[in-house]
């Protein structure tokens, strides 16, 4: 026990010392947080509409206009015919409107007045919510021009929901995605280090139990790891204003599930290296697939299906998906018992498949 | 004088490669104890199997009455180990580091007065890699000895050293020699195995082809002194062949070289000569037969083959 508790303290300060180990244990996710949380996916990007005019517009056309501008989802554009369409063709509008001066006349006549479209083929979803605009725009001008009696109308009453922010949705993943990092980094580069170096040999001629030393380092990263997503919700909801709710127990449970899961893939791994400089190229080949599917930055729902039957495998999937349960919708265990039970198998798989490929002495032959 | 180390048959395979083929040896409490051999030799697999690092095929080796192979814990908790390329944690200082790995032996150590014994009390809170070679060395035996081992196991100590550093790692292996702990080095430095060992070890091919004691290995029958000197006028080289013990002679470059097989009676023939023939001689210099003459002997090639 002494040995463990020397050895455990010791682990530490060599983690903390490591300058490399603290940049991915707490800067890099911090980073990735304030570039996701800034860019602000939540806002809904405006439609960019040009409009012309033939000629200088009538009274009527232009409080025709002046409604337009109200529309919110419009970054208006007005220019010549010559101007929008080269802009339209340049991609800088979904949509341009070619508007005839006269569209509401001086005097009621039985003229038809035409609109000319120019669609934004790349473009269509953003183009075709603008031509709905217009439309409804044109057959509310229609009725009130024919002073028809009003059938219909909609009745839209504005909601304040608690809704998932970007950040709410990001952080979970942010913090699943900096365990793992945290988890198969700090542990391959460690140990194929003291392999290569022959410290593993080294501690071979004393004698403590390789076990124990491996335990040491293990319950070292396992509290780095409580203490790291502790450390990012903390930023998360303070400088980024994320909102966070559930159960304390069930996140601990998680994070520590999730960390030894990469732990024990981490020292796989480092089992399979033969130098340091092998180990990121070995590491990235897995982490590189699950930074990207494994549920971080978006949901898994928007991939095609064949991705999103692999992504949902990955073990950060269920990390992240866990953390996010709970922290986006203060999930009971019930709630990810599913996440829970498929972490536990991969711990399993990853701890085992350690055992085969890692040794203090370099397994060989005869 | 005890045994504390006693090898018998001492065999490793790696498939149908023989590293140590059936050695046996015994090393006495209290004395420093050498192998010498080149690169290959085993050496240095030797050591490990010794240490309990390497599985034994076949044999046995004893140390301090307990059997390696049964008893490697046991084994290892008395022994101190320095090995060939010894690296340490980054991140722990010299204090942390020693006391970490005292704590291995379940027990506490005066890390300072530790770091003072091998003349690292300045870097005792600087980390490995601010060390220079010969430090790093110097701190690899002060590691091996946090548990005040019985036997102290150095692995090429001085390899890739400056002169001045290796001559300083000596002076500390005396030292601790001295204060009474039983070392067992390997080397294929020749004149490391010549000052520090008192009973030396060959190994060549995965055998021992030779155990004595230094003096005894260096007074072998067979091995020759060399004698070398200048004249001032030239002397007829037949003369000088013609003295006692003179195997050779002969004339490089102004400069005679004889071996001889008993240099002191050689010497007085060549310096009678030099009074009856009335030349002078210059720059005389007698060489003794070294532990490379030794390994040439034993060997028929060189140490550094």
């Amino acid at each position: 026990m002494y040995t463990l508790r020397i050895l455990t303290i010791a682990a530490i300060k060599m983690f903390l010392r490591n300058r490399q180990a603290v940049f991915f244990t707490l800067f890099m996710p911090i980073m990735i947080m304030a570039v996701f949380g800034f860019i602000g996916f939540d806002k809904v990007p405006k439609i960019d509409v040009g409009y012309a005019i033939t000629a200088p517009p009538t009274a009527g056309t232009t409080a025709f206009l002046e409604q337009l501008k109200k529309v919110e989802a419009f970054n208006l554009h007005p220019g010549t015919e010559m101007e929008e369409r080269k802009a339209i063709e340049d991609g800088d509008r979904s949509v341009v409107f070619l508007i005839p001066y006269d569209l509401v006349p001086e005097t009621a006549d039985a003229g038809t007045r035409t609109i000319t479209i120019l669609n934004n083929a790349g473009d269509v979803q953003q183009s075709s919510v603008a031509i709905g605009v217009m439309n409804q725009f044109l057959s509310q001008a229609n009725l009130a021009a024919t002073q028809a009696p009003i059938l219909f109308n909609l009745n839209v009453e504005t909601i304040n929901a608690n809704n998932l922010r970007y950040i709410d949705f990001l952080l979970p993943g942010i913090v699943a995605l900096a365990i793992m990092q945290m988890s198969i980094f700090s542990v391959a580069f460690v140990f194929t280090d003291y392999k290569e170096k022959g410290i593993l040999k080294r501690l071979l001629a004393t004698p403590i139990k390789p076990w124990q030393f491996v335990t040491a380092n293990v319950i070292t990263r396992l509290m780095v790891s409580v203490v790291q997503a502790i450390i990012l919700i903390l930023v998360g909801v303070f400088l980024f204003k994320a909102h966070v709710v559930g159960s304390v127990l069930l996140l601990l449970l998680a994070v520590i599930l999730g960390a030894t899961m990469f732990l024990g893939l981490g020292f796989a791994l480092s089992g399979v290296a033969k130098t340091v400089e092998a180990v990121p190229a070995v590491a990235n080949l897995i982490v590189f697939p699950m930074l990207f599917l494994g549920g971080t930055f978006f949901a898994l729902d928007t991939m095609p299906n064949w991705l999103h039957t692999i992504a949902k495998y990955l073990p950060l999937t269920y990390l992240s998906d866990a953390l996010r349960q709970i922290m986006t919708r203060d999930a009971s265990f019930a709630m990810i018992q599913h996440d829970i039970y498929w972490m536990l198998g991969w711990a399993v798989v990853m701890v085992t498949l350690a055992n085969f490929t890692f040794g203090f002495e370099e397994k060989r032959m005869g | 004088m005890t045994n504390i180390i006693e090898v018998k048959n001492l065999t490793k395979k790696y498939g149908d490669f023989t590293a140590v083929d059936g050695i046996s040896f015994e090393v006495r409490a209290g004395e420093c104890f050498g192998i010498l051999g080149p690169n290959g030799a085993g050496k240095t697999t030797t050591l490990e199997m010794i240490e309990g690092l390497k599985i034994i095929t076949s044999g046995n080796a004893i140390l301090d009455g307990h059997d390696v192979a049964q008893n490697a814990r046991m084994v290892k908790s008395l022994i101190g180990v320095q090995l060939q390329s010894s690296s340490f944690f980054d991140g722990l200082n010299l204090i942390e580091l020693l006391e970490v790995f005292a704590s291995f032996y379940d027990r506490e150590v005066d890390a300072t007065q530790l770091l003072e014994s091998v003349q690292l009390q300045e870097k005792a809170k600087n980390q490995v890699k601010e060390l220079s070679g010969g430090q790093k060395q110097r701190l690899s035996i002060a590691v091996a000895l946090v548990n005040d081992p019985k036997v102290l196991f150095l692995d090429e100590p001085t390899t890739g050293l400056d002169p001045q550093a290796r001559r300083n790692l000596w002076e500390l292996i005396s030292s601790i020699n001295k204060q009474g702990k039983t070392i067992v080095l390997t080397t294929h430095y020749l004149d490391e195995a010549e000052v520090l060992c008192d009973r030396i070890a060959i190994m060549d091919h995965a055998k021992v082809i030779a155990l004595d004691t230094t003096d005894n290995l260096l007074k072998m029958p067979g091995l020759n002194s060399a004698i070398e000197f200048r004249t001032n006028n030239p002397v007829d080289i037949e003369n000088i062949n013609q003295l006692t013990g003179v195997i050779e002679a002969r004339l490089e470059e102004h400069r005679y070289h004889l071996t001889t097989t008993s240099p002191q009676q050689t010497m007085t023939g060549l310096f009678q000569l030099a009074q009856n023939q009335g030349f002078i001689l210059n720059d005389v210099q007698l060489r003794q037969p070294n532990l490379e003459d030794v390994f040439l002997k034993l060997t028929g090639h060189g140490l550094r083959e």
